[in-house]
C-alpha cells in the first residue's frame, strides 16, 4: 500500500505561487517585486487548473512559478533593494536631524545594484540577446526623443540618445539595414544582425508628452534594463567588428546638433598604435580604481588628437569600410555615369528584380544626396548612409554636413515641397537643377525595400506618390494602374467595357426573368427565347453536362444561335462563381463525424480563414471600384 | 482753490446723476435736492481740507443725519472719502501717549497717562454704539428684524448680511477681511485697527498686551557688573600635566590609521557609488549550455494599412471610422485608423506612441504567457476522409409523396413486413391504413384517446398489427388479406380453444366471433389500471412476443406479452429509473432496456443483467439495434447520438451531435446498410453504416443526406422514422400531421 497523499503537498499547489504569497515570501514591497520581475524577466504563468493551484479558491490571482520565486529569493538585486530601503531610512533620519555631513556620506555610499549578472543569466549566449533587443531599441529611441524634465533626468535622456546613436552608427558601419517602413506611428527599421532580424520603431521627430495614465516608474525600470543590455550588446558588436566601444563623442559637434556625426568610430588596432588609451581603457573597465585624473586627461587629449587625425583622413567622420569589403563591393557597383542612369531607366522592372541582392548593401554608393531643409535629417541621413550613399544637408538641419548645397557631386536632392517656379535663376543654377534629380523622401524608403534603384519619375517633386507599401507584408495585387504598360491598360478597358455591357444585359435578363415568373403564375404561354435563357440559368446552377445539352436543345428550339448561347452560358457562369452549395453541404455532413475538439479547431480555423478572405475581398472590391472610377475620370478628361 | 473743487465736485455729481439716469434709471432728483446735495458736498470738501481735527464729530453727525434723512443715493464718492478720513483721525486718539515722569515719591521715572476727561464726547466707545441693548446674549434678537434699540429707543435694524458666497468673495476680494471680526453688538464685521491687531498678536504670543510695558524695569545688579568681578580661583590645585603634554595613546591611534592608509587598508576616499554601468565583454567566457528562457513574443510587424501613404482601398469609410471610434479601446481590432498623407512632411506625431510602448511592457511583465504550437495546416485536412455519398447509393434523396393524415400529430407509424402497407396513428385516435406506393387510404379506424404506438407483427404468414391507446392494446387485422393468411391470423388471435388463463393483472379479451368485423380489434389486451399510455411497442423477431412500455405504472411499465399463450408478464419486479425504450435482440434471447441515462442488456433466458451501457446522454429518447445485433445506436433529447459496439465497451464508440434539436427517433434499415435519425428540428439525417464482421475494422459511418420537408409544430418536428423492409425508402411521421415517403 502506497503512502497516503496529503493535500497541498504536491502538484499544482506546489508548482505555483500567487503574487501575494510571493511578495510575503520575499519580504519586499510590491514595487520592489515588480522591479525584480521586470529585471529578471519573470512573468506570471497560467496554471492549467487555476482552482487547484490556488488551493481550491477560485478568486482571481496571478500565479508565478514557485521555482522562479525561489531563485528570486537569492537574487543579489533583492539584497541591494533591501539595503537601499535601510539606506533610505538612514538618510531620512539624518536629514530630519539636520546632520548634513552624515547625509552626505550616506548619499555617497548609497547601495547601487548592478545588472550584468542578470544579463548573463537571461541571455546566456550573445545571439539570445540580439534576438531580444527589439523592444529595447524601441524604448531607447523613444526616450532619446523625450524632453528631459522633472520626471526624466537629463542624464537618462542623454544616455538613451547616445545608445541610439551608437546603434545607428553600428548599422551604418555594417550596412545591415534591410527594410524601412514609413508608417503613421513612426518609422520601422529592420536590420539583419548576426542573421537575426531586428526590427525597431522610431517615432517621428516631435515632442512627445508622457500621458498621465502611464506609469513612468515601470518604463524607467525597463529602460534601466534595456540600457544595460544594449550597452553590453553594443560592446560585443563593436569589438567584434574591431571598433572601440564606446565611440568617443565630439562635444562641439554634439552641441551643433550633428547627431550621429558627433561620434567617431575608431578601430581598436589603429588606436593602440597611436596612443596608449586603449589598454588604459581596459584597466578602467576591469577595476575602476586605478585611474587617476592625469590618465583621464591624457586619454582625452589622445582621443582628441586621434579624432582630428580621423577627420583629416576622411571628409566624413566615419571611416570607410574595411578595404577588402570595399573592393568586393566595387565589383558590383556600376559607375555613376550619365549613360548608366539612362540605362537603368530603360530597364524593365523585371530585369531589375532579377539583379543580384548583393547590390542592396551598397545601393546608394554611386550617388550623393542632398537633403532639403524640410527633410528630417537624422532619419534620412541614417537611411542613405546605411545604404552607402553620401549625404549632405543645409546648416539649418544641424552641423557637420560634409557637403555644401553647391557641391557638384550631388546627384539627388530629397525634397518634400510642392514645385514652385523660381524666377530669378542664373544659368548655372538652372544647369545644376537640371543635372540633379529632385525626389520625394518616399523614394529612398521604397528603393531600400525594393533593393534596387527605382525610377525617379514617379517620385519626382510635386508628383502624387505611389502608395507606400509595408515591406513586411505581401501586396497580392498590382499596386496601381499606372505601373502597367499601356497595352495592358487597353486590354483591361475593353474587358471592362464588355463587363459593363454584360451588366446591362444581365439587367435585361433579370427583368425578363421576373416577367416570365409572373407569366408562370398566371399560367400564360411563354416567349420561347426567354424559356431558353431560363433553361441556361438552370444549367449554370446545376453544372450538369446532360442539363447543358438539354438547355442547348431548348435554345436551339427557341431559335437562338450557338454563339449567343455560349455567351449567355459564360456570363451566367461568371455571375455564379460561388462554390457550389453541394460541396459545402457535403463538408458540413463530414463535419459531424469529427470529434468535438477537432470540430472546434476546424471551426476556429475556418472562421479566421473566412474573416481573412472577407477582408481581402472587401479590399479587392474597393480597389476595383477605385480603379474603375479613376479610369472613368481619365476617359472623361481624355 | 475751493471754488475749483466745488466745480469739480459739481461736475462729478452731475456726471453721477447722468450715470444714474442713464444706467440705473432710478428716481430722478428734483433740482432743489440736487442743489442741497451739492452744497453739502462742497461743505464736506472744505471741511476736510481745512480742519482735519474737527471733522470727526461734525462729519459723523453729518453722515448720521444723512443716513437718517436721505433715502436716496448719496454722493458716495465724497462720503467714502470722509469715512476714510475719520478713520485715520480716530486712529490717532485711541491710545493716548503716556508721558514719562519722575515720581516724586519714589524718585523713579514712571508712565503717566493723560487723564480721561469725563466730557460728553470723551469716551466715544459708549456713545458710538448705536445699539444700546447692553451686554446681553444677542441671540435673543435672532428671530427679530432688529438687533436692539438706539439711544432714542428706536429700533436698530439688522444690517444686511450676505450669504456664504458673499463671505467667501469678501475673503477673496477684500484684503482686510482677515483682519476683521464679527461685532456681536452691531451684527456686522468690523475691521480691526492696527493697535487692536497688535494687542491680539501680543496676547497670542503670551506677552503683555501693552506694547510699552517693560517687565524688567527695576533691575538691580548684585553680583555682576563693574567692580564686582571674581579674581581668585575657586581651587588652588596645580594644572595637570595632561593639559599640555601630547597624548601617547592618541598618537598610537593616529599612527595605526596612518599605517593603514599607507598600506592601503583604509582608502582615504572610497570610490563613490555610481549608477553608471561599465560595459565589458560579458559573453567572452563560454558558459554551461543552459537553455535560455524562451524569448518574449515579438510584436506583429506593421501591415500596409499602417503606411503613411497606403493604397487607397485601405482607407476606412465614414461608417468604419465611426464604428472604430465608438468601439472600446480594448475591442478594437487595430489600434490605429489608416490615414493617407500626401507627403511625408505632413505626417503628424502619433499620439498613442508612449501608451503603446507602455502597454507592451505591461504585457511583458504582467501577462501570463502560454507557449502554443501554431497549427499550420489546411483546415480541410481535419475533415475525415469519407467516401462520397454518390458512391453509396441507394439512399432516399427526395420526397416522393406526402400523406396528410389529420391535423393532429402523427406519433407513430408502421410498415407491413412486405413493405406495401403503412399504418399510421395520430393523437386524435385515428389509425389509417394506406398504401406506400400511391398513398391511397384503404381503411381507417377510430379509437378514443391518443394512439401511443403502432407496430406491425413481423410474421409473414400472419398479418396483423397492434395499436395502443390508454391502458389498452388492440390487435387489428388489415383488410384485403388472402384467405389463408386471414384464417391463420384469425385463428392466432382468436383461437377456438383458449389456452389456460394465468393469474395476471393483464386481461386478454377476444372479440366474439359473431359480432367481430374488420372495423373492430379482434383482440384487446387490457393493461392494469393506471398504467398509462403504452408509448412503445416492439415485437420479437418471431412475432410471438410483444413488449410494451407504458409511460407510468409499476415495474417500469414494461410488459412482455406472448400471443400464443395469451399471457402477459412484467419481466422486472423493480427497475431503477423510468424506462424509455425496450428492444429485443435480433438474434439472441437478450432484451435492451433504456432508462433515462443508461441502457441495460438483460439475458431473458438466464434472467440476469448482462451489461450496462453508459451513453452519457441526459435523457434517452430512442434506441435501435443493428440487424446483426452487434451494434446499438442510442439517441437522446440532448441531441446526441451514440453508437455502441456491444462487444467493445460500455462506452460509446462514437458520439455525434449534428441535430440542432432533440433526436426523436432512430431506425436501422433491416437489409441496407443505412440508418436514419429524425429530430425536432424538422430534419431527417440519413447515414450509411457499414459494419464489418472483422473485429479489427471500425464500423464506417458516413452521413449521406439531410432530408427536410416536415414542418415544426409547437417545437416538435419529425416524430418517427421507419424504413421500408425491402426498399431503401424511408417513411417519416411528423408533428405537422403528415407522413412522408422518401425515395431514392
Amino acid at each position: 500500500m502506497g503512502r497516503l497523499k496529503q493535500k497541498g503537498k504536491a502538484g499544482a499547489v506546489k508548482a505555483y505561487i500567487t503574487r501575494t504569497s510571493a511578495i510575503r515570501k520575499l519580504q519586499c514591497s510590491l514595487a520592489d517585486f515588480r522591479r525584480l520581475c521586470i529585471l529578471k524577466g519573470i512573468f506570471p504563468r497560467e496554471p492549467r487548473n487555476k482552482k487547484r493551484a490556488n488551493k481550491g479558491s477560485s478568486a482571481p490571482a496571478s500565479f508565478y512559478y514557485t521555482k522562479d520565486i525561489a531563485y528570486l529569493a537569492h537574487e543579489p538585486v533583492l539584497k541591494k533593494l533591501r539595503e537601499h530601503k535601510a539606506f533610505a531610512k538612514k538618510l531620512s533620519r539624518a536629514l530630519g536631524r539636520r546632520e548634513w555631513s552624515t547625509a552626505k556620506s550616506l548619499e555617497e555610499n548609497k547601495p547601487v545594484y548592478r545588472l550584468d549578472h542578470i544579463i548573463k543569466e537571461r541571455y546566456p549566449a550573445f545571439i539570445d540577446a540580439v534576438r531580444d533587443i527589439d523592444d529595447a531599441l524601441c524604448m531607447i529611441f523613444l526616450f532619446a526623443s523625450l524632453p528631459a524634465g522633472d520626471r526624466l533626468s537629463t542624464e537618462l535622456v542623454e544616455s538613451c540618445s547616445r545608445l541610439a546613436s551608437e546603434w545607428q552608427l553600428y548599422v551604418l558601419q555594417t550596412r545591415s539595414l534591410r527594410k524601412v517602413f514609413l508608417s503613421i506611428k513612426g518609422i520601422y527599421y529592420q536590420a539583419e544582425i548576426m542573421d537575426q532580424l531586428v526590427t525597431w520603431l522610431v517615432p517621428y521627430q516631435f515632442t512627445q508628452q508622457i500621458p498621465s495614465d502611464v506609469d513612468v516608474r515601470v518604463m524607467l525600470t525597463f529602460l534601466e534594463l534595456y540600457q544595460t543590455v544594449l550597452g553590453f550588446v553594443f560592446f560585443k558588436l563593436y569589438t567584434d567588428v574591431g571598433l572601440v566601444y564606446p565611440p568617443p563623442l565630439d562635444a562641439a559637434k554634439d552641441e551643433g546638433a550633428a547627431g550621429i556625426g558627433a561620434f567617431t568610430l575608431r578601430e581598436v588596432t589603429h588606436v593602440s598604435e597611436t596612443s596608449n588609451s586603449q589598454p588604459n581603457h581596459k584597466t578602467v573597465e576591469v577595476d575602476g580604481r586605478k585611474v587617476s585624473g592625469k590618465d583621464v586627461r591624457q586619454a582625452i587629449k589622445s582621443i582628441a588628437a586621434s579624432s582630428e587625425q580621423d577627420i583629416a583622413d576622411s571628409v566624413m567622420s566615419v571611416p570607410e569600410p574595411p578595404a577588402a569589403t570595399a573592393e568586393v563591393d566595387e565589383e558590383f557597383v556600376p559607375q555613376p555615369s550619365k549613360s548608366d542612369s539612362v540605362d537603368t531607366s530603360l530597364r524593365t522592372l523585371k530585369s531589375l528584380s532579377s539583379l543580384p541582392q548583393t547590390t542592396q548593401l551598397s545601393l546608394f554608393v554611386p550617388y550623393t544626396f542632398f537633403l532639403s531643409r524640410e527633410i528630417s535629417r537624422p532619419i534620412f541621413e541614417f537611411l542613405i548612409r546605411s545604404s552607402g550613399g553620401r549625404v549632405g544637408w543645409p546648416a539649418s538641419s544641424g552641423s557637420g554636413s560634409p557637403l555644401n548645397e553647391n557641391d557638384e557631386s550631388i546627384t539627388h536632392v530629397i525634397i518634400d515641397r510642392p514645385v514652385i517656379q523660381k524666377t530669378g535663376e542664373t544659368s548655372e543654377e538652372r544647369e545644376r537643377r537640371l543635372r540633379r534629380k529632385y525626389v520625394q523622401p518616399q523614394w529612398v524608403a521604397d528603393c531600400i525595400n525594393a533593393g534596387k534603384i527605382l525610377l525617379e519619375g514617379l517620385y519626382a517633386q510635386g508628383q502624387t506618390l505611389p502608395p507606400h507599401l509595408s515591406p513586411f507584408e505581401e501586396y497580392s495585387f498590382a499596386p496601381s494602374s499606372e505601373d502597367k504598360p499601356d497595352e495592358d491598360m487597353n486590354a483591361v478597358e475593353t474587358e471592362e467595357e464588355e463587363e459593363e455591357e454584360a451588366e446591362e444585359e444581365e439587367k435585361e435578363v433579370e427583368q425578363s426573368d421576373s416577367t416570365v415568373e409572373m407569366g408562370d403564375e398566371k399560367g400564360e404561354s411563354e416567349d420561347p427565347e426567354k424559356k431558353a435563357s431560363k433553361a441556361i440559368a438552370k444549367v449554370t446552377i446545376s453544372e450538369d453536362p446532360a442539363a447543358l445539352r438539354a438547355a442547348e436543345l431548348a435554345a436551339e428550339a427557341a431559335g437562338m444561335d450557338y454563339a449567343t448561347f455560349a455567351k449567355e452560358v459564360k456570363k451566367l457562369k461568371k455571375r455564379s462563381h460561388v462554390p457550389s452549395e453541394k460541396d459545402d453541404r457535403e463538408e458540413d455532413m463530414n463535419k459531424m463525424m469529427m470529434s468535438n475538439r477537432q470540430r472546434k479547431l476546424y471551426e476556429k480555423m475556418k472562421y479566421s480563414q473566412r474573416k481573412k478572405e472577407a477582408e481581402q475581398a472587401k479590399l479587392a472590391g474597393r480597389r476595383d471600384k477605385l480603379m474603375k472610377e479613376r479610369r472613368r475620370e481619365a476617359k472623361k478628361t481624355a | 482753490m475751493a471754488l475749483k473743487r466745488k466745480k469739480a465736485s459739481q461736475n462729478e455729481s452731475d456726471d453721477a446723476d447722468e450715470l444714474n439716469a442713464e444706467i440705473a434709471n432710478l428716481e430722478m432728483l428734483t433740482d432743489e435736492e440736487e442743489e442741497e446735495q451739492d452744497d453739502s458736498a462742497s461743505f464736506d470738501d472744505g471741511q476736510v481740507d481745512d480742519f482735519p481735527e474737527i471733522v470727526q464729530s461734525s462729519d459723523e453727525d453729518e453722515s448720521e443725519s444723512e443716513d437718517v434723512e436721505d433715502e436716496e443715493d448719496v454722493d458716495e464718492h465724497s462720503s467714502s472719502e470722509n469715512d476714510s478720513d475719520t478713520d485715520d483721525d480716530s486712529e490717532l486718539h485711541i491710545f493716548p501717549k503716556a508721558k514719562t515722569v519722575v515720581s516724586q515719591i519714589t524718585g523713579q521715572p514712571k508712565l503717566v497717562y493723560p487723564d480721561i476727561e469725563p466730557e460728553y464726547d470723551s469716551d466715544s466707545s459708549t456713545e458710538d454704539a448705536p445699539n444700546r441693548v447692553g451686554n446681553i446674549p444677542m441671540h435673543w434678537y435672532d428671530d427679530l428684524p432688529h438687533i436692539g434699540y438706539d439711544i432714542n429707543g428706536k429700533k436698530v435694524l439688522r444690517p444686511a448680511r450676505g450669504d456664504e458666497l458673499d463671505k467667501f468673495l469678501a475673503t477673496v476680494e477684500d484684503p482686510s477681511t482677515w483682519t476683521s471680526a464679527f461685532d456681536k453688538n452691531t451684527q456686522t464685521d468690523k475691521s480691526l485697527t492696527a493697535q487692536e491687531l497688535d494687542i491680539i498678536r501680543r496676547l497670542y504670543e503670551n506677552e503683555n498686551p501693552d506694547a510699552a510695558y517693560d517687565p524688567y524695569e527695576p533691575m538691580t545688579e548684585w553680583f555682576t557688573g563693574k567692580g564686582k568681578e571674581e579674581i581668585m580661583p575657586l581651587s588652588a590645585a596645580p594644572e595637570p600635566k595632561r593639559r599640555w603634554v601630547p597624548s601617547r595613546w592618541e598618537k598610537q591611534k593616529v599612527m595605526k590609521i596612518v599605517r593603514a592608509i599607507r598600506q592601503g587598508r583604509i582608502l582615504p576616499s572610497k570610490p563613490k557609488s555610481t549608477t553608471k554601468m561599465e560595459f565589458y565583454a560579458i559573453w567572452s567566457q563560454p558558459t554551461a549550455p543552459v537553455a535560455p528562457p524562451p524569448p518574449a513574443p515579438k510584436l506583429n510587424l506593421p501591415l500596409h494599412s499602417e503606411s503613411y501613404n497606403p493604397p487607397e482601398e485601405f482607407l476606412p469609410t465614414e461608417e468604419e471610422r465611426k464604428e472604430w471610434e465608438e468601439q472600446d479601446i480594448e475591442d478594437r481590432e487595430k489600434d490605429y485608423l489608416p490615414n493617407k498623407y500626401s507627403s511625408l512632411r505632413l505626417v503628424p506625431a502619433y499620439d498613442r506612441f508612449i501608451k503603446e510602448r507602455f502597454n507592451r511592457q505591461l504585457d511583458l511583465y504582467l501577462a501570463p504567457r502560454v507557449q502554443r504550437v501554431k497549427l499550420n495546416i489546411d483546415p480541410n485536412s481535419l475533415l475525415p476522409k469519407l467516401p462520397s455519398p454518390n458512391s453509396l447509393k441507394p439512399f432516399p434523396t427526395y420526397r416522393s409523396l406526402r400523406f396528410v393524415q389529420s391535423s393532429g400529430r402523427v406519433r407513430c407509424m408502421s410498415i407491413s413486413p412486405e413493405g406495401d402497407w403503412v399504418v399510421s396513428g395520430d393523437e386524435n385516435g385515428i389509425v389509417i391504413l394506406w398504401e406506400v406506393n400511391v398513398g391511397r387510404e384503404v381503411k381507417r379506424w377510430k379509437f378514443s384517446g391518443k394512439i401511443g404506438a403502432l407496430d406491425w407483427c413481423p410474421r409473414t404468414d400472419a398479418c396483423y398489427f397492434v395499436v395502443t391507446t390508454e391502458e389498452t392494446i388492440y390487435f387489428l387485422i388489415p383488410p384485403n388479406l388472402t384467405a389463408t393468411v386471414f384464417s391463420l391470423t384469425h385463428s392466432l388471435l382468436a383461437p377456438t380453444t383458449l389456452p389456460p388463463t394465468t393469474s395476471s393483472p393483464v386481461k386478454w379479451e377476444t372479440a366474439s366471433s359473431g359480432t367481430w368485423t374488420l372495423d373492430k380489434p379482434i383482440l384487446t389486451v387490457k393493461l392494469p389500471p393506471a398504467s398509462g399510455l403504452p408509448i412503445q411497442t416492439t415485437w420479437h423477431r418471431r412475432g410471438d412476443y410483444l413488449a410494451t412500455v407504458s409511460n407510468n405504472g409499476a415495474q417500469g411499465g414494461v410488459w412482455i406479452h406472448q400471443i400464443t399463450r395469451r399471457h402477459s408478464q412484467a419481466p422486472f419486479k423493480k427497475i431503477k429509473g423510468v424506462v424509455q425504450v425496450v428492444l429485443f435482440h435480433p438474434s439472441k434471447p437478450h432484451f435492451f432496456v433504456a432508462t433515462q441515462q443508461y441502457v441495460r442488456l438483460y439475458n431473458l433466458a438466464e434472467q440476469k443483467l448482462v451489461k450496462t451501457f453508459m451513453p452519457g446522454i441526459r435523457w434517452i429518447s430512442s434506441m435501435d439495434v443493428h440487424p446483426s445485433g452487434d451494434h446499438l445506436i442510442v439517441g437522446g433529447y440532448d441531441r446526441k447520438l451514440c453508437w455502441f459496439d456491444l462487444e467493445l465497451s460500455d462506452k460509446p464508440f462514437k458520439v455525434m451531435r449534428y441535430h440542432s434539436r432533440a433526436i426523436r427517433s432512430l431506425h436501422f434499415h433491416p437489409t441496407y446498410p443505412l440508418f436514419a435519425s429524425s429530430s425536432d428540428d424538422g430534419s431527417i439525417q440519413i447515414f450509411h453504416s457499414r459494419v464489418y464482421s472483422d473485429l479489427m475494422t471500425d464500423p464506417l459511418i458516413v452521413p449521406l443526406k439531410i432530408l427536410r420537408g416536415h414542418q415544426i409544430r409547437e417545437g416538435l418536428g419529425v416524430l418517427q422514422v421507419r424504413w421500408c423492409h425491402s426498399q431503401p425508402w424511408l417513411l417519416s411521421a411528423g408533428a405537422d400531421g403528415s407522413v412522408a415517403v422518401w425515395c431514392s
